[in-house]
């Protein structure tokens, strides 16, 4: 090697050796030359920076920062030049061919015996690859940050979003522990009880304003029901609460089961029903009573137009027999229409109750044939087979429901004269089927026909009615636990059939709110 | 005998009572019902049932509880949906639906007397 160092170190050459064959870059400065010029360098930095020896020697290091002047780096480095310390620094070096390298710069002074800084020894590693995977993890951590930082303001967006829906809903809602502690109560529960937060929060559930929600359905319901039932729901509770007085509450109560923070939390809403009951009950009231007094003089009217028919003379005129014969039609519709007005009237407010007493099925049937027998001379009503059941039902409804398939069978079958009946037992079921040889049902209608004010298409037009019949029927039906159906062919007739149990769990659960799923 | 508080039925079940050849008596005042029947002495009451005052179950508790009345049949009738269950708790011999066929208001009469 040219470079002489022997009168630095002279006892060793063998120490160049080992400069030359490290893999790390030394570069030595002569500080006591202009501007602290380079006066050695070794084949590892020759690698490291890209440049040759010639281009090295005599230049002051700062050429190595190219135009990257401004880091922090340079500034912690003229510091320890200035105050003799040795200093390590990772520096942004550019090679010959202007590529970014970071260098971690071990800088160190060398003093002479009266502590004067002759020379500057520089110790570089190129730690690129080291830095970029640094930079890639920093990267990593910042972007796990920020997505953190997002989803906890997502978290917090929506928590608010929540909670301004449990405040602005008009209805009351308690968040309790297990042990029905209060965690907390939206404002129309405070509202409602005229309660505040204070008094509510943290307190036992049956303390809540002087006990005014110590009611044994409620704790029923709390301690027993739930538990075995999540959730609970439309379950009434009437009570006299101390500053509003007597009302008909609805609550719903769920228990949090997930497992989590808020595993076993119970939510009740509670709704107060009071109102709406009473306005039901007025309006059921109402109807009752209108249809009552309707019925009263249509009655006089029924009477006498069949008194007129039977009175009439043989040579009265044809123009006079047709008159008293659409008279008596549109008055039987009328009464029909009325009678279908007061069963609206019912099932929406869910009102269809069964008053259950034990009856002979087979004499219901024949009851309900006879009747009409009588109204439809032209048409020959047969029943065949028997149950000898005594049923216990609703012996009314179900006569209603027998007397609407029938009727609709003379209805629809205007060309024929015939309406079949088969009653049997079915395993421990009663079946019922009415047959008719009318006109039939086409089979993407006869799906519809049991809905609410559903007309057959082409028969709205010849046969006016509110289209609730088979819907009440399906009903009364469903109420005794069996099932009613229908099985057509347009042009050839139709058979309704339908299914009663006679082993029965009579289900005493209150329907309320039932009618609201219909 | 026929008690209705409705004077438009009892004109009309009675003008229909007679063509079938019965002797029709009528009340319109329930109050008034066993005092007249104590009088005209009846085979058969028809009885409505919804009826200001003294209503027609209430009429016949009252009835049957009378030694001299408690052997006449009484066919009840009503509008109300409830009608039936009433009539039958109250211990009537027959019931009719508001408004009635008269076939069938006859043939329950005639299997009564």
């Amino acid at each position: 090697m040219p470079l002489n160092l022997n009168h630095i170190i002279p006892e060793s050459l063998i120490l160049v050796k080992v400069l030359e064959a490290a893999n790390t870059g030394i570069v030595i400065t002569d500080n006591l030359l202009p501007d602290n010029p380079i006066i050695y360098c070794n084949p590892a930095f020759e690698q490291i920076s890209g440049y040759t020896r010639a281009e090295i020697i005599g230049h002051n290091c700062r050429f190595l920062q190219d135009q990257d002047r401004n880091q922090q780096a340079r500034f912690t480095i003229k510091e320890a030049l200035l105050s003799g310390e040795s200093c390590v620094v990772e520096i942004r070096n550019y090679n010959k061919q202007g590529n970014l390298f970071y260098n971690e710069l071990y800088i160190s002074p060398v003093k002479d015996n009266a502590g004067k800084i002759t020379h500057f020894i520089g110790i570089q590693n190129d730690v690129s690859a080291r830095k970029k995977a640094e930079q890639a993890l920093e990267m990593n951590y910042k972007e796990v940050e920020q997505k953190v930082e997002e989803r906890t303001y997502m978290l917090k967006q929506s928590e608010e979003y929540l909670s301004s829906i449990v405040e602005t809903i008009r209805e009351s809602l308690l968040v309790m522990d297990k042990n029905y502690h209060i965690l907390s109560a939206n404002s129309h529960f405070l509202h409602t009880f005229k309660v505040s937060l204070n008094e509510t929060k943290g307190k036992l559930l049956y303390d809540l304003g002087n006990g005014q929600w110590n009611i044994p359905e409620l704790k029923t319901m709390m301690e027993e029901i739930l538990p075995s039932n999540n959730p609970v729901l439309n379950y009434e509770v009437e009570h006299e609460f101390p500053h509003i007085g007597r009302k008909l509450m609805l609550l719903n109560a769920h228990r949090v089961e997930l497992e989590g923070q808020f595993k076993d939390r119970i939510l009740l809403a509670i709704e107060d029903i009071t109102e709406r009951k009473a306005i039901e009950q007025r309006k059921d009231d109402f109807l009752s009573i209108a249809s009552h007094e309707l019925k009263t003089p249509l009655t006089t009217v029924i009477g006498y137009m069949q008194m007129i028919k039977r009175m009439m003379p043989e040579n009265a005129s044809e123009k006079f027999k047709t008159t008293v014969n659409k008279t008596s039609t549109y008055v039987d519709r009328l009464n029909q229409l009325l009678s279908e007005l007061l069963d609206v009237a019912r099932i929406q407010t869910g009102n269809i109750e069964l008053h259950n007493e034990p009856f002979d099925f087979d004499k219901m049937v024949a009851d309900a044939v006879e009747g009409l027998q009588t109204a439809s001379p032209g048409y020959q009503i047969t029943i065949q087979g028997n149950t000898g059941v005594i049923f216990n039902g609703d012996e009314s409804h179900l006569i209603q429901v027998l007397t609407n398939l029938i009727s609709n069978a003379i209805k629809y079958s205007p060309e024929a004269t015939q309406v079949e009946i088969h009653i049997s037992m079915v395993s421990n079921f009663i079946k019922v089927s009415v047959k008719d040889y009318g006109m039939g049902i086409k089979e993407d209608e006869l799906k519809k026909i049991f809905q609410r004010f559903y007309r057959v298409g082409e028969i709205q037009k010849s046969y006016p009615g509110m289209g609730i019949g088979l819907y009440i029927c399906d009903q009364i039906i469903k109420n005794h636990g069996g099932t009613l159906w229908a099985e057509s062919k347009p042009g050839s007739g139709s058979v309704f059939s339908f299914t009663l149990p006679l082993d029965r769990i009579v289900n005493q659960v209150k329907s309320y709110g039932d009618n609201q799923q219909q | 005998m026929i008690c209705d508080d409705d004077q438009g039925i009892l004109e009309m079940v009675e003008m229909i009572m007679e063509e079938y050849g019965y002797d029709v008596y009528t009340e319109a005042n329930s109050m008034q019902l066993l005092k007249t029947m104590g009088r005209e002495k009846p085979d058969l009451l028809l009885l409505d049932i919804w009826m200001p005052v003294l209503s027609g179950d209430q009429v016949l508790k009252n009835l049957r509880a009378d030694s001299e009345f408690n052997a006449i049949p009484v066919i009840m009738y009503s509008a109300s949906t409830e009608g039936a269950a009433i009539a039958k708790k109250s211990g009537a011999d027959d019931y009719l639906s508001k408004p009635f066929d008269i076939d069938i208001l006859i043939e329950k009469i005639r299997k009564l007397i």
